[in-house]
């Protein structure tokens, strides 16, 4: 399971950095996206994704004694925060290469007077 | 559990909101924006004398939000470090707000111009207070996306360019920040900053691996740094300071970018500095962040100061010459943070140096806010801020003219002004550091410091000669420069003279800030990790 989410990240990653160099403005916000989910798969991984028992969940392993079989929740709250900034990021970013478009028209960065 | 610490954030969050709901009435939107930004100013007035300075403060309050123990909950800090960063923000949020109201245009105030202004007030505020890593990244989005915004606030295509590379760069860095918070979390078990330094002083009692922190503080390094806009991060940061409104640019240079100095200052000394590891890296000798910090964080402020002062010099535009320079001060900020982090955890030098960086961003906050919104003056009267089409300003508008040849002297260093003691502390530190750990590093940092003052007289100059002496140019002869403004601008110079001249209370509060940030064990005993419980 680590292997397949370390794999998962590194491919989101390198599609995500491949995505933000290309010239095509609308290539870079799908870059910014991928890029943004490559994250929080890793932080997900990081509260542990084998079967829940009380060890894969650092702050309550750290703090408690006896803890019930459970995955870890504070990974899954920080990645929902993530996402929803990461919706409102990416949708400005599609509304200002939109708003580029219509200054330049053209989606190639390359081209762009400013 | 303290109100004091979260009345700033309060205030500003209630003003953003009134200001949003009453946009249909532009004058009564204008009257409740100032009289938020003075709330702001009060409330932070408040919460530090109450905390910090006064008589009988206790020195740190904490806010447990939701009534959650530590380690589970959020918590919010104010203590001496963030209150001094509370104030520097206050100090040039009411200067700027002022500003705005003279110098925007009455169609722009009402496109959401005010709301905008106090989310960054919020997001600041909230970077400054914050006790918990991964709201600090929340609060640093609160604040980037407001910034990207007024970015692209003129919506010209110079405007909507610097935006999106702006915006591109930062999620970059965002997601970085992410990848080194969750790892940090995964190493120690912990968001809690203060759990965090507890749990690093003592690796084996916790059972946390201190080995990768280091690694992951570097990751994080990276990320304050471009906030910062330090070298080799700093090429957003011509583009967007000329582009975004000017009243905002001067927020940006003084306070947006002082939050990635703070977060330094507090996640390095606070929180990583009791950590140890007997890492191995050639060229780094040091067992623990702080010493993988210094050599890195020296080179890229002597670097900063270098591009900063060179590219200045070259600028034939005001607002490109100040851009510039704060490329080149933020250089100066960091300095003395690298000599601290060089210097042992005993003994006074760390403290010392920690101050005078606190003092440098104090005073570039007050000088470059007053020369960029004197930009914005120039501007608006003349029609342009290039040197090449002015000159003679001197003659058309003393006052003008005087408040910005104080803002050019204190960014030279001329003493009694709070420029002068911002660069002697700083030399000051970086001579005591030569007799500490590496006193190369010292011994660079003076050489560099040494350059980027001599620049600095020389862009500063250049700045004065082009633009304030001399003849008339035609476009300066029929220039009118509003009143309002000039009082603004010329208020903040009598601030930057008055600071100076009473310089003794600022120092102690610097001082007392950095005895904060040094101080962990205050901090962990402060935030009380009472549900804790051990392991």
């Amino acid at each position: 399971m680590s292997v397949a989410l370390a794999v998962v990240v590194g491919g989101l990653f390198a599609v995500g950095t491949f995505l933000l160099l290309r010239r095509d403005l609308i290539r870079v916000v799908l870059g910014i996206a991928a890029l943004s989910q490559g994250t929080f798969v890793y932080l997900i991984s990081m509260g542990g994704v084998e079967e829940g028992t009380g060890d894969l969940v650092p702050v309550l392993g750290h703090h408690g004694g006896g803890v019930p079989e459970v995955a870890d929740p504070v990974v899954q709250a920080l990645v929902l925060t993530a996402i929803v900034i990461s919706f409102g990021t990416t949708a400005l970013a599609l509304v200002l290469s939109y708003r580029a478009y219509e200054e330049n028209e053209t989606m190639d960065v390359t081209e762009w007077t400013g | 559990m303290s109100w004091h610490v979260i009345a700033p954030l309060l205030v500003a969050l209630v003003t953003a909101v009134l200001t949003l709901v009453l946009r249909a009435w532009p004058r009564i939107q204008v009257a409740a924006s100032v009289a938020g930004v003075v709330g702001y100013v009060a409330a932070v007035a408040g919460s530090v004398w109450t905390v910090v300075l006064g008589p009988t403060a206790p020195g740190v309050a904490v806010y447990q939000v939701g009534n959650w123990p530590a380690p589970f909950g959020i918590t919010l800090v104010l203590d001496g470090l963030s209150a001094f960063m509370l104030t520097i923000a206050a100090s040039l949020g009411l200067a700027s707000m002022l500003f705005s109201v003279r110098y925007m245009i009455a169609e722009n105030q009402r496109v959401y111009y005010h709301p905008l202004f106090h989310l960054l007030l919020v997001g600041v505020s909230g970077a400054f207070l914050t006790g918990d890593l991964f709201n600090l990244f929340v609060w640093f989005e609160v604040m980037l996306i407001v910034s990207y915004v007024f970015v692209a606030f003129y919506g010209t295509e110079l405007a909507t360019a610097a935006s999106f590379r702006y915006l591109t760069m930062n999620v970059f860095g965002s997601a970085l920040m992410l990848v080194a918070v969750g790892g940090l979390y995964a190493a120690t078990g912990t968001l809690n900053m203060a759990d965090m330094a507890r749990r690093l002083a003592d690796p084996a009692a916790y059972g946390v691996d201190p080995a990768p922190v280091v690694g992951l503080s570097a990751l994080l390094l990276a990320v304050f740094a471009l906030k910062a806009g330090l070298v080799p991060f700093q090429f957003w940061v011509p583009a967007a300071y000329t582009t975004a409104p000017p009243p905002v640019t001067a927020m940006f240079a003084g306070v947006t970018k002082k939050v990635g100095m703070y977060a330094v200052v507090r996640l390095y000394f606070t929180v990583f500095a009791a950590g140890s590891v007997s890492a191995d890296v050639p060229g780094i000798a040091g067992t623990s962040p702080l010493a993988f910090l210094a050599p890195v964080l020296g080179a890229m402020a002597i670097a900063s100061i270098a591009v900063g002062a060179f590219g200045a010099v070259g600028q034939d535009r005001l607002e490109g010459v100040f851009a510039y320079s704060s490329i080149g001060q933020v250089g100066f900020i960091a300095l003395p943070i690298a000599v601290a982090a060089a210097a042992g955890p005993a003994g006074t030098l760390r403290r010392v140096a920690i101050a005078a960086a606190l003092v440098y961003a104090f005073h570039h906050a007050l000088t470059k806010g007053l020369l960029f919104l004197s930009a914005a003056v120039v501007k608006d009267a003349v029609g342009t801020d290039d040197l090449r089409n002015l000159g003679g300003l001197a003659g058309r508008s003393p006052v003008l003219a005087g408040a910005v040849l104080i803002g050019l002297l204190s960014l030279v260093g001329i003493p009694p002004l709070i420029g002068f003691f911002g660069k002697f502390l700083t030399f000051d530190a970086a001579v005591r550091g030569l007799g500490f750990g590496p006193g190369a590093l010292s011994a660079l940092a003076l050489a560099a410091s040494l350059i980027g003052a001599v620049l600095t007289i020389l862009y500063a100059t250049r700045v004065w000669v082009g633009g304030f002496w001399g003849p008339k140019t035609p476009a300066v002869e029929v220039a009118a420069a509003d009143s309002g403004q000039i009082a603004v601008v010329a208020a903040l110079a009598a601030v930057v003279v008055l600071v100076g001249v009473g310089f003794d209370p600022v120092y102690r509060f610097a001082e007392t800030a950095a005895n904060a940030a040094v101080d962990s064990e205050a901090y962990v005993d402060a935030v009380g990790l009472g549900g804790g419980g051990g392991r």
